[in-house]
């Protein structure tokens, strides 16, 4: 229920099985099907999500209906809309499963509580935070300055697992593609 | 709330259970039915998805999947099958909503097999201690569901718990449901809560009420 995201936590600061199982306390294991919402757009997003097993994906709607992919999240990552959970604003974005999974979830009240009485867990979320701020950054810096063809080549590269589990539209509305124009690029990377 | 929470009941084939089951299935909740009966199960979410083709409902093969699936867990199961079932649901049920139903009352049904000093939901909130235990729907009968206005009047429905998220999320569900919400207090306010349905019950065998009644609160 909670072994990767131990492994997880292990790797990035080491546990004593006293400190396990006292911080397994605070932590809720939840079973997701495909398709079901964790959070949606309006809601204040109670909970960072661990995915244990499965992929999630949050994204935003736009006034016409149509999805902009944010993030998708496997094994081993977290998933949450951060704006909303840190300022209790309404979530701006909906989170969703892309196949059956298995969570931690962290509510908030259950965070602060970690932060203060374990600085094991500052350690762990300040890592995870510097790392969803450097992949924002990597997004951010790739959606304005790079061709589309090397956005799609390092995404590859850099998310080889993403692209053999999730869908190729999705991976478009990640990239801010069409399916078509995905699809061509493909067909030109392929073909070089 | 928009996003659909996810309820389990356990007991779901009993009179509270298939009650609480067939009220929630009017709402926005994804619904896992689990009881022992299996034909009885099938046959109450057969039952529930033909009156209402949008019902989200599915029979729970565990009270543990159920449990690990679920946000809320509402045990209607008597007082007395609370210890073995939370120890079943304990792991999953970590920081989870468990809605204590119970009335613990004794096989003559003129007092409670509670000691003054505690109430099934507290004793239940020490078998789960890290889940957020809330009473509510132990002031209304069964058959209140079908019909939660009684002589013109909305019956209350008091809730009482020490997580305020919680409090309000059960709200939702006994809104749902048909009745007034009210929050009365603390987990141990429960004491009273309980207490007041033993009389209800006493009230209503000396003047047989016929197991529709309820409470209702005047104020101005
Ligand atoms: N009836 C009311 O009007 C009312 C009102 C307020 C509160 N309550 C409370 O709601 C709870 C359920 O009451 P109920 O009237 O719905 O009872 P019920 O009709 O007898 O149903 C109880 C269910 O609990 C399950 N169960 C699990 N362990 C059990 C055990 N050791 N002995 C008996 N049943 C067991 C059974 O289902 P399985 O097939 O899964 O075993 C059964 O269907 C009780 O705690 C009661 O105090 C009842």
């Amino acid at each position: 229920m909670y072994e990767s995201f131990f492994r997880n936590f292990n790797s990035k600061v080491a546990l004593t099985a006293e400190e396990e199982a006292l911080i397994k306390n605070y932590l809720s294991p939840k079973k997701i099907r495909k398709k079901q919402y964790l959070l949606q757009d309006g809601d204040i997003c109670k909970n960072i999500a661990f995915i244990e097993k499965g992929a999630l994906k949050s994204y935003s709607v736009d006034d016409n209906g149509n999805e902009h992919i944010i993030q998708f999240a496997l094994e081993g990552w977290i998933i949450a809309d951060l704006y909303s959970f840190l300022t209790g604003e309404p979530a701006t974005y909906n989170i969703d499963a892309i196949e059956d999974s298995e969570l931690v979830l962290i509510n908030k009240a259950a965070h602060e509580e970690l932060l203060v009485k374990f600085p094991k867990y500052e350690t762990f979320t300040r890592l995870n935070i510097t790392n969803a701020y450097l992949a924002m950054q990597r997004r951010l810096t790739s959606i304005i300055s790079s061709p589309i063809e090397e956005r799609y080549s390092n995404f590859i590269a850099i998310y080889p697992d993403i692209v053999q589990r999730v869908p190729q539209h999705m991976i478009a509305s990640y990239m801010g593609l069409t399916p078509e124009t995905l699809s061509r690029i493909r067909r030109r990377i392929l073909s070089k | 709330m928009k996003t659909k929470q996810t309820v389990a009941v356990i007991g779901a084939t009993g009179n509270m259970g298939s009650a609480i089951a067939k009220s929630l299935s009017k709402g926005n909740y994804r619904l896992l039915l689990k009881s022992n009966k299996q034909d009885e199960l099938d046959a109450l979410v057969k039952e529930i998805k033909s009156r209402n083709g949008n019902a989200d409902i599915e029979a729970a093969v565990c009270p543990v999947e159920a449990g690990w699936e679920a946000d809320i867990i509402i045990l209607a199961i008597p007082y007395e099958a609370e210890k073995e079932a939370a120890e079943r649901i304990r792991e999953v049920a970590n920081q989870k909503i468990v809605v204590s139903i119970a009335n613990p009352l004794n096989g003559t049904f003129d007092g409670l097999l509670t000691t003054p000093d505690t109430s099934a939901a507290e004793e239940l909130q020490k078998l789960l201690p890290n889940s957020k235990v809330i009473k509510a729907f132990n002031t209304t009968f069964a058959a209140d569901f079908s019909t939660p206005v009684i002589d013109g009047k909305q019956v209350d429905a008091f809730i009482a718990g020490n997580d305020e998220d919680a409090l309000q999320i059960v709200s939702e569900l006994v809104a749902t449901a048909g009745f007034r919400p009210i929050i009365a207090g603390d987990l141990h306010v429960s004491r009273t809560l309980e207490n007041m349905q033993l009389l209800l019950i006493r009230l209503g065998m000396k003047y047989n009420y016929n197991w529709l009644a309820g409470w209702k609160i005047l104020h101005n």
